[in-house]
């Protein structure tokens, strides 16, 4: 099929070739990380999302879509100050995810 | 005084010379260990403290009131109180009188350190002396002592709500073994001096039950083998001892002094943090006091099952155990040794390895530069406050009302104070925050930091190093301008409000009475069922890290109702997360201080 | 067979009096209690409603023409209620005694109190109103909270729906429609003011919902954002400062806006834990009333001769509420045809 212009591979979602591993191991030490609903109300009230772009939503579905270095660089500049925490209206424990998420990051169950 | 045998022996008293000489090199080997471990400059610390004569008699000093009287715990519960002092001190006074015993009529045998606990075997009464009936007169009353402290220990044991706990530890199997030969010790001592006592001479107990047991037992055949028992019970209980809960009275003897030298808890497991979690009595008084407990799954999360996952070394618990904390310090304030639980746990908290570590180095404080001119309060709202505006509000108002120039750190949200990081033992990160809100303060030209957070406070107050400029909370400086006259408040004659401690500004910072002072200047104030250091956490803590909204729900609801036992018109707190948890569930207003204070204003 | 049985209905909402309106045309004897002094329940305070913005009065006249005659108590509440051999024995807080063979809960919703999200500012600042004090200014013209020439304001969803924070985690299922039928109100009336949606998801399921919303965004110029507000503060000119994610683009979302209306979600009628305790009816977690079955047996309960209509067992529109009630109707006809 022709549509004029082509598609690049790496623009796309190819959920057969996404490694969802480090997204499940995460949802077994936070299970609230399953019931996100993408509402961005972690990311609107996030200080330093303005200067990086941190976004608890993001870091979810980045998971979920294999773009574990956005997800790495987002947490890196996370405070923990539980802002997200108090807004989510999933009551998802924000931090716990965080927290988690960083040392999944680091050991051998989660490496990529 | 006579000595029976000339060779001031017999193999009876093996059991627990054997006891005794072990316990006594596992707990010197234990010390010299525990020093060894202690950081160079903590170590210094602790051993000037113990040549200033100062903190020496306030070693002496706590050591006798809290390890033998249980000064604390009778303040508590006098019935445990009783029960703990009894054993502990007539014990003491035990041995001491048996010392003064053999100094007095046998000096000859004080080298022999089994000799003062048997003395009444080895020796024959030649003539009754005034000294000698004293001596045995006050060796039967505090046997006696003791004797009604372990009755009272039994029927804790079998129904501990008698006693006024509500739940208690299951011991571990050698702590029953532990507890069982302490049980047996005493009435051995007793039965087996009573036998002897025609011989060796006896007081108002024992010479009427050796009196009792000549009429239809016969005292000699049976003297020997109870004085075997005994010695056997003495051994058993030292040999297990240091594997069992009783090793809290050695080490508490360690954990005062190395207190009272200002030491604190920097390695997980190591020096400081050892003493603590074994000289954990394991008494349980933390598990009622733990708001988490009124969820039955919580049971063992609370601070003497940590110290026990410590002491045994199970990683897996002792994680779950340190996460799950709402770090709010109330079983520190009720723990009678003084076990630092919140501290304890920060410190596992540090262990974690992790693969992403935040930095700040590119965020440019000049980003979050203060305007607004000379003023010289500067005020931070922090990340809370910004989700409870009214408590914002209500404090710019106050600082206008009361002609109090200041400007604002954070007007649209600003870097975090540090301290949630801190909770989660992220030294590191911690420490950048503190560097840049160190730059943005400084820089300010502010001589006073206003803070509306009880958890910024606490870390503004502890960490910072901000000489010169007063870190002062709203509660306290709002109270200040009342009591100055700056600000004029109406009082509401029919208002009956009841204040809640935050744990942060409470427990952690000491702060109790300026925001009573507050409320009492606009309303009437009415306490909460437990209040001050007592207070039940609001269930929002930054201080858990796995606990979850769902979860907190029903402490949410036992701190409510522990605050509503007057049946206030509503509650006032000082602290934007407690107003923000209680009014998810509270039917009466919730309101921060400040909120009070400004309606109550003109 | 006797026709001269009496049902108690508690509310005097649409809900109730179109199930005492349908009852009475089956024969049977119905009675209102209603705790306000007036009967019409939510939609009266209402000024337009969607999808077709016909008046609420005049739907709220119509059903209170069709319950003429009927024994209505107002200002009063159920005191006690007891079940007997022969039917319920009811007590009113006015001491009246009332034998009935059925009752009928109709005690619908509670609107969720807009100042319990303290972080969008209702009660603390100048601008902030609920979609009730918005259709209650459509029908006065009076808030002085609503700027005389707005240039930009913004609608809320979801304010305490779908937030476990706030105890509620169900849908309220009208909101969405509910903002955009009064954004294109408050449009049609400012047509130079910005108008914002700030929206989680749409939820625009009814007959004519879609059309809506396809002339709010084509004739009306109506923004929709996909992103929920997380803080509101006020600017030093007294406007209103809202703090978003723009979810679509990934980026924080920053607004100035001269009014923000939060729309108030629909939350269980505080009084149904008494209500429940008084015939021992099981609740829902949600705090609603439990029917029958959630598919066919929507308005039967538990219990034997009490049945529901309308908002008691969850948020509903109206449509759905008045054919409810006749349903609730046609229920209880049938029961109390059963009965010797």
């Amino acid at each position: 099929m022709d549509f004029g212009f082509s598609l690049s591979p790496s623009s796309a979602v190819n959920l057969d070739n996404t490694d969802m591993s480090l997204y499940e191991r995460l949802c077994e030490r936070e299970p609230g990380a399953k019931t996100c609903m993408a509402c961005g109300s972690c990311s609107a009230t996030c200080t330093v999302s303005a200067i990086n772009g941190m976004s608890v939503r993001k870091v979810i579905l980045g998971l979920q879509r294999g773009q574990f270095r956005d997800v790495e660089k987002m947490l890196s500049r996370c405070m923990l100050c539980g802002k997200c925490t108090m807004v989510c209206p999933r009551g998802i424990n924000t931090r716990h995810l965080i927290l988690e998420l960083c040392r999944l990051y680091g050991s051998k169950e989660g490496e990529l | 005084m006579r000595e029976r045998f000339a060779s001031g022996f017999d193999p009876f008293v093996i059991p627990f010379v054997l006891g005794m000489v072990f316990v006594l090199s596992y707990c010197l080997f234990g010390m010299i260990r525990i020093l060894v471990q202690l950081p160079k400059a903590d170590r210094r610390k602790f051993l000037l403290s113990l040549v200033t004569p100062k903190t020496l008699l306030k070693d002496i000093k706590d050591i006798f009131l809290n390890c033998l009287i249980h000064v604390k715990l009778w303040k508590r519960n006098p019935v445990l109180g009783y029960m703990h002092s009894s054993i502990a001190f007539g014990w003491f006074m035990i041995i001491l009188l048996g010392h003064l015993e053999v100094m007095l009529f046998l000096p000859e045998r004080i080298h022999l350190f089994y000799y003062p606990i048997f003395f009444n075997y080895f020796v024959a009464e030649t003539e009754t002396t005034l000294q000698g009936a004293v001596l045995f007169f006050l060796m039967d009353f505090f046997l006696l002592m003791i004797l009604s402290g372990i009755v009272l220990a039994i029927i804790k044991r079998v129904r501990s709500r008698i006693v006024g706990m509500r739940r208690t530890t299951n011991p571990s199997f050698l702590d029953r073994v532990g507890l069982y030969s302490l049980w047996a010790i005493f009435p051995l001592r007793l039965l087996c001096e009573s036998f002897t006592a025609h011989i060796s001479g006896g007081s108002f107990l024992t010479l009427p039950m050796n009196w009792i047991f000549r009429q239809f037992l016969g005292n000699e055949l049976n003297a020997l083998p109870t004085w075997w028992a005994y010695s056997i019970a003495l051994g058993v209980f030292m040999t297990v001892l240091p594997f069992t809960r009783y090793m809290h009275i050695p080490s508490e003897m360690l954990l005062i002094p190395l207190r009272n030298a200002g030491l604190h808890i920097l390695h997980p497991r190591k020096g400081f943090a050892r003493v603590q979690f074994y000289s954990c009595p394991g008494c349980g008084v933390c598990i009622d006091a733990c708001p988490m407990s009124v969820r039955k799954e919580n049971l063992k999360d609370c601070t003497v099952y940590l110290n026990r996952q410590l002491r045994r070394g199970n990683e897996k618990r002792i994680e779950e155990i340190s996460d799950k904390c709402l770090m709010c310090g109330k079983c520190t304030a009720v723990c009678q040794v003084g076990v630092q639980g919140p501290e304890l746990r920060l410190a596992q908290r540090t262990m974690r390895n992790y693969g992403v570590n935040p930095h700040y180095s590119d965020i440019d404080p000049e980003r979050f530069r203060v305007e607004g001119g000379s003023a010289k309060v500067l005020y931070f709202a922090g990340c809370m406050t910004h989700l409870t505006p009214g408590i914002g509000k209500s404090v710019r108002s106050l600082l206008d009302k009361a002609g109090v120039p200041f400007k604002m750190m954070d007007p649209e949200g600003g870097l975090c104070c540090g301290r949630p990081m801190m909770m989660a033992g992220r030294k590191e990160q911690t420490r950048e925050l503190i560097r840049l809100n160190t730059d943005i303060i400084r820089n300010s030209g502010c001589t006073t930091l206003l803070l509306s957070c009880p958890i910024c406070y606490r870390i503004f107050k502890e960490r910072y190093s901000l000489d010169g400029i007063r870190i002062v909370h709203h509660s306290v400086f709002f109270d200040e301008l009342i009591k100055q006259g700056k600000l004029s408040v109406q009082h509401n004659d029919s208002l009956r409000l009841a204040y809640h401690d935050p744990c942060e500004l409470g427990r952690g910072c000491g702060i109790y009475d300026e925001p009573r002072s507050a409320v009492s200047s606009v309303a009437e104030l009415l306490e909460a069922g437990k209040n001050r250091e007592e207070s039940i956490c609001c269930g929002g803590s930054l201080g858990s890290l796995s606990l979850n909204f769902e979860k907190r729900k029903d402490i949410t609801l036992a701190s409510l109702k522990n605050l509503c036992v007057e049946d206030p018109d509503g509650i006032v707190t000082a602290c934007p997360l407690c107003q923000s948890t209680f009014s998810n569930y509270s039917d009466i207003p919730v309101q921060d201080i400040a909120q009070v204070l400004d309606n109550a204003s003109s | 067979m006797t026709m001269d049985r009496k049902i108690v209905i508690i509310g005097g909402g649409i809900a109730g009096m179109e199930t005492a309106a349908c009852l009475r045309d089956l024969g049977w004897t119905p009675v209102i209690v209603e705790q306000s002094s007036a009967l019409g329940g939510h939609v009266a305070e209402w000024n337009c409603l969607f999808p077709d913005l016909a008046p609420a009065g005049k739907l709220v006249d119509s059903l209170r023409a069709k319950v003429e005659g009927i024994e209505i108590h107002l200002d009063t509440v159920i005191a006690a209620i007891n079940y007997l051999r022969k039917g319920y024995s009811l007590v009113l807080s006015d001491g009246t005694k009332l034998q009935s063979d059925a009752v009928v809960f109709a005690t619908g919703f509670s609107l969720f109190r807009a100042e319990k999200k303290e972080e969008y500012g209702y009660g603390i600042y100048d601008h902030v109103i609920s979609n009730k004090d918005l259709e209650l200014w459509f029908n006065t013209g009076s808030d002085e909270r609503v700027p005389d020439n707005p240039k930009a304001v913004g609608f809320v969803h979801c304010v305490g729906s779908r937030d476990i924070k706030a105890g509620n985690t169900q849908c309220s299922k009208v909101c969405c429609i509910t903002a955009i039928k009064q954004a294109i109100e408050f449009k049609e009336k400012f047509p130079k003011a910005e108008v914002y949606c700030f929206y989680m998801d749409l939820r625009l399921f009814g007959r004519k919902y879609e059309d809506f919303y396809i002339h709010a965004q084509k004739d009306m110029g109506i923004h929709f954002i996909r992103g929920r507000v997380s803080e509101v503060s006020e600017t030093i000119d007294g406007r209103v400062f809202v703090k978003a994610e723009d979810t679509l683009s990934g980026k924080p979302l920053r607004v100035s806006l001269d009014l923000l209306v939060l729309m108030a979600g629909i939350v269980c009628n505080r009084d149904n834990d008494r209500l429940a305790q008084a015939v021992s009816l099981p609740l829902d977690e949600d705090g609603f009333f439990r029917s029958r079955d959630n598919v066919s047996q929507l308005t039967l309960s538990d219990k034997p001769g009490v049945f529901f209509a309308g908002t008691c067992t969850g948020p509903k529109t109206i449509p759905e509420t008045l054919a409810e009630a006749r349903s609730a109707a046609l229920a209880v006809n049938e029961y109390l045809k059963t009965l010797k």
